[in-house]
């Protein structure tokens, strides 16, 4: 038999060092000094892979409210965070409620995240009858399947579809529309929501799909050789960053638009401010980084997660996290996952980005979509689609 | 991971009469114990020359000595940039400074001086230990892949199979059937190509999607824009399914098994890509990225047996042991059949097995086929589990079952089981262990020392066993896919 | 808009995406020639050389965000590519010593070294997320990227030819070495028969480090460019790595020249398949041309061996 005179060492090594992480992250729970009861909320979304920073954002959104909670002497219990990583798929969706829903003192759930995950997952929360708010998964479909405990803080795809649709072809007076996307669940989503709009107005519509890659060259060429009035990209920031540097370079002389998705002032830094300079982006939310209300949410949001501005979904995460906070608050000492999915239907809370109530759907209530643009290296508010479109 | 000893001249590690010729070489310049990574120092010092006590400063201070202190320290440092902060692109030399500047650093380079220590005195502790355990590991080594000897040892793993998820949370039950179960199966199916046939295939995971995207066909009238007429139970949908992917094995595989070696794994992966993108793109025939909702659940209603399948995992994950174990069996009379021969003669040597009459070609195409059609078989399994959409199907997925294949010992049914245990279940400890954006930096560390330590995989093949052993000493390649690679043989 | 119209365009912009291919395709295929294996891992060094390079450039640039001209502009584009070939040529040799050089030395099967490649990329990708974070990472421009020429209807701008001349020279570059110099007959003494090699005198450690320390130096470089254009992140590495590994096949893996030709072809199938098709179909036109290829030529376009093409 042969020997491994290292196997044992290192396998030692490898053992050590995974003992001390692994204590090095339990220490952080602490329980509450001042005696205050504790509830357990938890957290699922996208913590590693690819997409791992749009999960990154909203946890530190979910953070950030959970440390304003705690912090507040008057609030009567102290909040504590689980998180679950299904890495954004569907493969792991279950597995990531399931430690949820394991934990017994778990009573509601911010997640999941994508809408592939959430189809996935919301079957076991709906069994184990554990509330869960999703703070990014716009899938129209998703409160439609019999989610019983499935409710949304963002307005699905169609909402903001027909009113990106309505800007560009009303106030940008968009002949012609090329409408690309990423060919992610949420891309589709949102074209296939924003053409048919389109259309319907006599908007010419060219569609083109490209998955998330780094080099947009030659869709640049095809797109500026379709010479549209208005680009529609569905996606996210860091393709459409990458996009606008690639039509920058070719003299694109259409206007760029995009969604939600892309609403992250990590587009301006990537893109560089020259070639984001003039993006339009419609968001149905109000914008964290922009709205003068929120700015008490922006100082915490960085001193609480070590500097870290808050993006895509950042903003959604804090409201579901507080709306949460807030019906705990009413249902006093009789917080429980029965009470909590209960309760959750009729709350009415004032977040930053949107009034949070719900449809007996679990469909936020009537979501405004705004429309914001890159100005002088900033994303600034231009206003409500809605009184846009009137002026 | 050390360095040759100095001044020892020519290929230090090769394989083949060099390296053979160098082990005496090595064991009159090194002591005892010397840390040689390949160990065969170690082996042959304890035979030859008188052992000097590992604490005399002649030992303690040799250069291999001091250039393994010297890599456990970097690997001590490394340690501490992996458990340490994290940074971001703005200060990008940030975090690790701050790793290194805290106070763990100091626990970590103990660790590593403390290793080192341990290392030099335990070359005759070792000796010891392994006295101790040699009776042990012995007959648990020797075990498998003997005919039919170890039935108590496999019925012993059987019953730990079935007792093991009553043990455990169903959060671990969940991942013993979506990342353990169905992995192991499409490690045993894949084993068939990569392990009997040694056909290297970079896109099996298009055949697991096959077979789930059968199954939304067949299924349900809602799942996919495209739909069959009529619905069947996906019960009904495994043997079509199994068909289906075995059809599209070797429509692979006409073409492209002419094909030698790596430029097979690069057809198969770009099959696989199309796979995957055209799933992804065609909205109207697979709903593209949204996914097919709505598979129904396994259903059986027979001979007076009624029963549902649901959410809870548990009856998935007993269907799967009994498919498990029965694809281990059939594929264990396989393997021993004229078949397998031929598989075992392809693999070794492609033209000698043509010229003594096996018809390769129709061997690989069938190895192809098979090892497809389990794909499928647990593409319909996943489908009436839950949902799935075409991330399922990535190119990643494709290379986490080689990785399975290999980790657990190609060749081997219980090795590739025992490689999507060892493998998920790490993946699953780490889950709560450490922050989940740094799981994949431990796994693949793992997976880079279990293959420096053990390359031929956890439960080798005795087959691949004794290949490697005689690679080693000389006689013979590991293999027709195990070409040593240094170069130049072909 | 026809196709037509377009082509010369996506001719160039094939032409420069396909050059990086390229590029990084030869560090594949030099280690393929040596050691018969792929080198899964190579793309994380490529993503390593890029951070690096990136990291270099960012530090030197003036703080008021202009745009530096001139000399300072080639003098931030040579710093750039030489960190990033430094960082790229450390990563590969580290790449080795690990993952590779203790395999070799217990006679491995091939296939371990796959897995071991697999498993250091994923180590490599994740701590680089760790330590840089995950978000993608912008290059300012280091040079007005203006049209420099017209050439048919098609602009070609500055940084298009600067991407294109560097990776031209660098394939040069590659190709006179292992032609040329003594290392590059040592090189293809051990592709061609490592045994009798070691007969010869031929240091075959040696050469195995140098081959993977050249595709580093070539691979970080690429990656300097590549950050140039397309922004820099954890992640990066993958797509170009597969595509590039594709390349390599293409025109013939082990094959230097093979290396060249198949990235440029590659990078000519998506720009033009792209533009034909929708544009996420573009990777299904470039395997179907792969194939195609390999059916009519088995080895790749150019044949295979590093010893005799070279």
């Amino acid at each position: 038999m042969r020997r491994r005179p290292l196997l044992g060492a290192i396998a030692l090594a490898a053992a050590v060092t995974l003992t001390a992480a692994a204590c090095g992250s339990d220490s952080d729970g602490g329980s509450s000094a001042d005696g205050k009861k504790t509830i357990t909320i938890g957290f699922q979304g996208v913590l590693s892979g690819d997409n791992q920073q749009l999960g990154l954002n909203a946890l530190y959104g979910v953070r950030t409210a959970i440390a304003e909670v705690n912090a507040d002497t008057s609030s009567p219990f102290q909040l504590k965070l689980v998180e679950s990583d299904d890495g954004g798929s569907p493969d792991q969706g279950p597995t990531a409620a399931q430690k949820l829903i394991d934990d017994s003192k778990v009573v509601a759930v911010v997640g999941p995240m994508f809408s592939g995950a959430t189809k996935a997952s919301e079957p076991a929360y709906t069994q184990a009858g554990l509330l869960s708010v999703s703070p990014s998964a716009t899938n129209p479909a998703l409160t439609t399947l019999g989610f019983k405990t499935f409710y949304r803080v963002i307005a699905p795809d169609t909402v903001q579809g027909k009113a990106a649709a309505d800007y560009v072809a009303t106030v940008l007076q968009a002949k012609k529309v090329y409408s690309l996307d990423d060919k992610s669940e949420y891309g589709t989503g949102l074209s296939g929501a924003l053409e048919p709009e389109l259309k319907a107005k006599g908007v010419d519509v060219t569609h083109d799909g490209i998955n998330p890659t780094k080099d947009y060259t030659s869709e640049a060429t095809k797109i500026i050789a379709a010479a549209p009035d208005v680009l529609y990209y569905s996606g996210y920031y860091a393709e459409l960053a990458l996009l606008s540097k690639a039509l920058k370079d070719k003299h694109f002389l259409g206007k760029i638009a995009s969604g939600d998705g892309s609403l992250d002032p990590q587009y301006v830094a990537q893109a560089g401010a020259a070639a984001a300079e003039g993006t339009y982006l419609t968001c149905p939310c109000g914008d964290a980084n922009t709205d003068p209300k929120a700015a008490s949410f922006v100082a915490s949001f960085k001193k609480v997660n070590k500097g870290a501005k808050p993006g895509t979904y950042s903003g959604e995460a804090y409201d579901a996290t507080l709306a949460l906070a807030d019906v705990f608050k009413k249902l006093g000492t009789d917080v429980s996952r029965e009470s909590v999915a209960g309760a959750f239907g009729s709350v009415n809370f004032q977040g930053i980005t949107k009034t949070v109530a719900f449809e007996p759907s679990g469909e936020v209530k009537g979501s405004n979509v705004f429309v914001y643009q890159v100005k002088n290296g900033a994303i600034a508010v231009l206003g409500n689609t809605a009184d846009l479109i009137k002026s | 991971m050390s360095a040759p000893p100095a001044g020892q001249p020519g290929p230090g590690g090769q394989p083949g009469p060099g390296g053979a010729a160098t082990v005496p070489l090595r064991t009159s310049g090194n002591p005892p114990g010397s840390v040689d990574a390949s160990g065969s120092a170690g082996s042959s010092g304890s035979a030859g020359g008188p052992a000097r006590p590992g604490w005399h400063p002649a030992v303690l201070f040799t250069p291999a000595r001091l250039r393994q202190l010297g890599v456990l320290l970097l690997v001590g440092v490394l340690a501490a940039i992996v458990t340490g902060p994290t940074g971001n692109s703005d200060k990008p030399l940030q975090a690790a400074k701050d790793s290194i500047a805290d106070v763990r650093i100091v626990l970590y380079l103990g660790l590593a001086v403390a290793l080192w220590v341990v290392l030099v005195l335990g070359a005759e502790l070792r000796g010891a230990l392994e006295r101790v355990s040699a009776p042990v590991r012995a007959p648990i080594g020797a075990a498998y892949g003997r005919r039919g000897g170890p039935i108590v040892l496999n019925l012993v793993l059987l019953a730990i199979a079935i007792v093991a998820p009553l043990v455990v949370s169903t959060a671990a039950q969940q991942s013993m059937v979506n990342d353990i179960g169905i992995y192991a199966l499409l490690a045993l199916g894949l084993n068939v190509v990569v392990g009997y046939a040694g056909l290297l295939d970079l896109g099996y995971i298009a055949f697991f999607a096959i077979g789930a995207y059968t199954t939304a066909y067949f299924t349900s009238q809602t799942a996919m824009p495209w739909h069959a007429p009529f619905v069947l139970n996906p019960f009904f949908v495994f043997p079509i399914a199994l068909v289906l992917a075995a059809l599209a094995g070797v429509i692979l595989g006409a073409p492209t098994l002419r094909l030698r070696g790596d430029y097979l794994a690069i057809v198969t992966l770009g099959f696989g890509e199309i796979i995957h993108l055209v799933a992804n793109n065609a909205d109207n025939i697979t709903n593209g990225a949204r996914g097919a909702f709505g598979v129904p659940h396994l259903s059986i209603d027979l001979l007076g047996i009624d029963y549902k399948w649901g959410i809870d995992p548990l009856p998935y994950y007993y269907l799967l042991v009994v498919i498990v174990v029965g694809v281990m069996i059939a594929f264990g009379r396989l393997e021993r059949s004229r078949i397998g021969r031929s598989w075992a003669a392809i693999r070794e040597d492609e033209i000698a097995a043509e010229a003594t009459g096996v018809a390769t070609l129709r061997m690989k195409l069938l190895a192809f086929a098979i090892g497809a059609s389990v794909s499928g078989f647990a593409g319909v399994l996943f489908a009436s589990k839950q949902f799935f959409n075409p991330q399922s199907f990535s190119l990643q997925a494709s290379f986490f079952v080689v990785a399975v294949v290999i980790f657990g010992g190609m060749g081997s049914r219980l090795g590739v089981v025992v490689g999507a245990v060892v493998l998920q279940g790490l993946a699953f400890y780490l889950r709560d262990k450490v922050p989940p954006a740094d799981r994949y930096i431990y796994f693949g560390a793992v997976i880079v020392i279990m293959m420096i330590f053990r390359p031929q995989g956890l439960v080798p093949s005795r087959r691949r066993r004794r290949e490697i052993q005689l690679a080693e000493e000389g006689i013979g390649a590991a293999d027709s896919l195990g070409v040593a690679p240094t170069g130049g043989q072909q | 808009m026809g196709f037509l119209d377009q082509f010369w365009q996506l001719t160039i912009d094939g032409l420069m995406v396909g050059s990086l291919y390229a590029v990084i395709a030869l560090g594949y295929t030099l280690v393929y020639g040596v050691l018969q294996l792929i080198n899964f891992a190579h793309s994380e060094v490529f993503m390593l050389g890029s951070f690096g390079g990136l990291f270099a450039a960012r530090g030197l640039l003036p703080d008021d965000g202009s745009v530096p001209g001139g000399l300072a502009s080639v003098g931030l584009v040579a710093v750039g590519l030489g960190v990033g070939a430094i960082c790229g040529g450390l990563a590969a040799f580290t790449l080795e010593r690990v993952a590779y050089r203790p395999l070799r030395r217990r006679s491995a099967p091939r296939l371990a070294y796959l897995i071991s490649a697999i498993g250091a990329s994923l180590f490599a990708v994740n701590l680089a997320g760790k330590e840089f974070g995950r978000q993608n990472v912008d290059l300012p421009d280091l040079f007005h990227n203006g049209t420099v020429f017209s050439f048919f209807g098609a602009d070609v701008s500055t940084q298009s030819l600067v991407i294109f001349a560097v990776a031209v020279a660098m394939l040069i570059g590659l190709d006179r070495l292992v032609a040329g110099t003594r290392l590059g007959q040592g090189i293809r003494a051990v592709a061609q028969d490592a045994d009798t090699a070691v007969l010869m005198g031929v240091n075959v450690e040696r050469i195995i480090i140098v081959t993977f320390v050249i595709g580093g130096l070539l691979a970080g470089a690429g990656g300097f460019l590549y950050a140039m254009t397309f922004n820099a992140s954890y992640s990066m590495g993958f797509v170009p790595g597969v595509k590039a590994f594709t390349a390599a096949v293409l025109g013939g893996i082990g094959n230097v020249r093979g290396a060249m030709l198949g990235g440029l072809l590659l990078g000519l199938v998506e720009s033009y398949g792209g533009y034909l098709f929708q544009a996420s179909y573009k990777d299904v036109i470039a395997f179907l041309v792969l194939v195609a290829i390999l059916m009519i030529r088995p080895s790749g376009l150019l044949g295979e061996r590093l010893g005799r093409a070279a």
